[in-house]
């Protein structure tokens, strides 16, 4: 039972940390990012790369690659598209996801590659008669973190206040001052440390990467972000919790018949949206970009 | 030498064309009118000043140098800033983070501290109400606010779109006495009202845009006679240029 609480928990975590970062470039620039999936791929994959190089060197050089490739991916595609609409971005970044899985495919083989990426993760931990895993527990205190951190950032500094500024009206924000260019490079360099996190519990939990590495978890943080309203950072955090958090519950619940977990997600998304439409916390002041 | 001066300014949206042929000179110190029917493109003609519009041709010089094409917020750090229409405050943010926000477009930051210290005093209310979500705020506290984090950045020149949209009478004539204290602090304004009357008082000189043209220059003398801005406004006769 407390596994079972310990492993909702984990899961709502980590989707948050993964709809989180999604939300994060949505709010400043109304990207929807399917290329996430493909950040957090590459943190898996520089972690197993150089694991060698010891736990800790493995992790900085995950971190700071899946953050670098953000921000190439910004500079080197989105900035060009910056008087575009939604739908010229979203498929640019379907264009970016599909380049790099198929840039995976040629570098690393289509092939999973399997490492051991701190395997005391995987350990249990026994309380008298009940046991936990250590992964949970690690997971809930890494994403609590982290999504502390982001709060603290995006709640008590100048960049995190011309973040909310201009995630919920650009034009204005940029008359008062403030940098698009900075605001947005920064919203992916986040983005990309986020899926750095991801990468590193999900490559942990399964102890391979391969070019689809980061697909699905994507698929589902998003929508937890369109669960939580798109717009609101708050919301995108909630959203990806709720989804990570009844998917492990469902699989938990439902036991031999877990291959209908995505059915019961599924059709739970759809009452939510039915009786709110525009998400859990919707954002009100959503403007498009200009 | 002006403070601005602009000449032959064209801008629009996308192939739609509604600025044609824009001009003003504004000295430092200096508070101008613009007035002309809705669709003119008074708006227009700030935001291409602003840099949140770009500009297709014409000259744009503040302070001797060019900045046609600049982008919105390096035109602010050189002094020249803009309160949109509607206000376009942060709802969902504190009177205070917004007020801080207008300090992003400074280029001095020593200063910071003594800038909001004196905009809380030229508008008490915002002191009052630092700590409260700008959303719950009436409107016409909403434009105090909103001129107020403007006026963080020192800018040398203030430019207004409809400050008096949707307050009541006397809460323009609040808006409108600030604007009076602002000029008389070294301030030059330029500030665009559907309310002829009420900026011609104040304003040393109105321009009237119509159909993408600036029409007209009118002085402060002009503004009493009534034919003469009818005919400036409607267009029934010759321009006044």
């Amino acid at each position: 039972m407390i596994q079972t609480l310990l492993d909702a928990l984990s899961y709502g975590g980590l989707y948050g940390l993964a709809a989180l970062g999604i939300g994060l470039v949505f709010g400043v620039m109304r990207l929807v990012n399917f290329a996430h999936g493909e950040l957090i791929a590459i943190g898996a994959y520089l972690m197993i790369i150089t694991i060698d190089l010891g736990l800790p060197l493995s992790i900085l050089i995950a971190v700071a690659g899946t953050a670098a490739l953000a921000l190439l991916m910004e500079l080197s595609v989105f900035k060009r598209l910056r008087l575009a609409g939604p739908s010229v971005l979203l498929i640019a970044s379907f264009g970016v996801s599909i380049f790099l899985q198929r840039s995976y495919e040629i570098i690393f083989g289509a092939l999973p590659i399997s490492g051991q990426i701190a395997p005391w993760m995987s350990g249990v931990i026994e309380f008298g008669d009940t046991t936990i895993t250590r992964g949970s527990i690690l997971t809930i205190i890494l994403a609590l973190a982290l999504l502390l951190g982001m709060r603290f950032l995006i709640e008590s500094t100048t960049l995190g206040l011309q973040i909310r500024a201009a995630s919920s009206d650009f034009q204005t924000a940029r008359l008062l001052g403030v940098r698009s260019n900075y605001v947005i490079g920064a919203a992916f360099v986040f983005s990309g440390v986020l899926a750095a996190a991801v990468a590193f519990v999900l490559v942990t939990q399964r102890g391979s990467v391969d070019p689809l590495f980061g697909v699905n978890i994507t698929i589902l943080a998003l929508v937890g972000t369109v669960i939580g309203g798109l717009g609101s950072l708050q919301g995108a955090a909630l959203g990806g919790f709720a989804v990570g958090a009844t998917i492990s519950l469902l699989n938990s619940f439902l036991g031999n018949y877990r291959v209908y977990t995505y059915t019961w997600l599924f059709i739970l998304v759809i009452i939510v949206l039915l009786m709110r439409p525009s998400g859990l916390i919707s954002n009100k002041a959503y403007k498009e970009r200009a | 030498m002006s403070l601005l001066s602009v000449r032959g300014l064209q801008a629009g949206y996308g192939k739609v064309q509604v600025l044609f042929n824009g001009h003003i000179e504004v000295e430092p110190g200096e508070l101008v009118g613009i007035v002309g029917p809705n669709g003119a493109g008074k708006s227009t003609f700030l935001g291409a000043l602003a840099g949140s519009v770009k500009p297709s041709s014409g000259s744009i010089e503040f302070q001797g140098t060019s900045i046609r094409g600049k982008k919105p917020e390096d035109i602010v750090r050189l002094g020249l800033a803009l309160v949109p229409e509607g206000r376009a405050i942060f709802t969902d943010l504190t009177v205070n983070e917004n007020l801080l926000l207008g300090l992003t477009g400074r280029r001095d930051k020593s200063g910071s501290a003594k800038a909001i210290a004196e905009v809380t005093e030229l508008f008490p209310v915002l002191a009052s109400h630092r700590g409260h979500q700008a959303g719950l705020l009436s409107g016409g506290q909403q434009q105090q606010l909103a001129i107020a984090r403007a006026l963080v950045s020192e800018p040398k020149l203030l430019m207004l779109d409809e400050p008096s949209l949707g307050l009541s009478p006397t809460i323009i004539q609040d808006v409108f006495g600030v604007l009076n204290k602002i000029q008389k602090l070294g301030t030059a304004i330029i500030v665009v009202e559907q309310r002829a009357h009420l900026i011609m008082s104040i304003a040393s000189r109105t321009l009237v845009i119509r159909e993408g043209h600036v029409r007209a220059t009118l002085s402060r003398e002009d503004a009493k006679d009534e034919t003469k801005l009818a005919a400036a406004y409607f267009g029934a006769g010759a321009d006044h240029e």
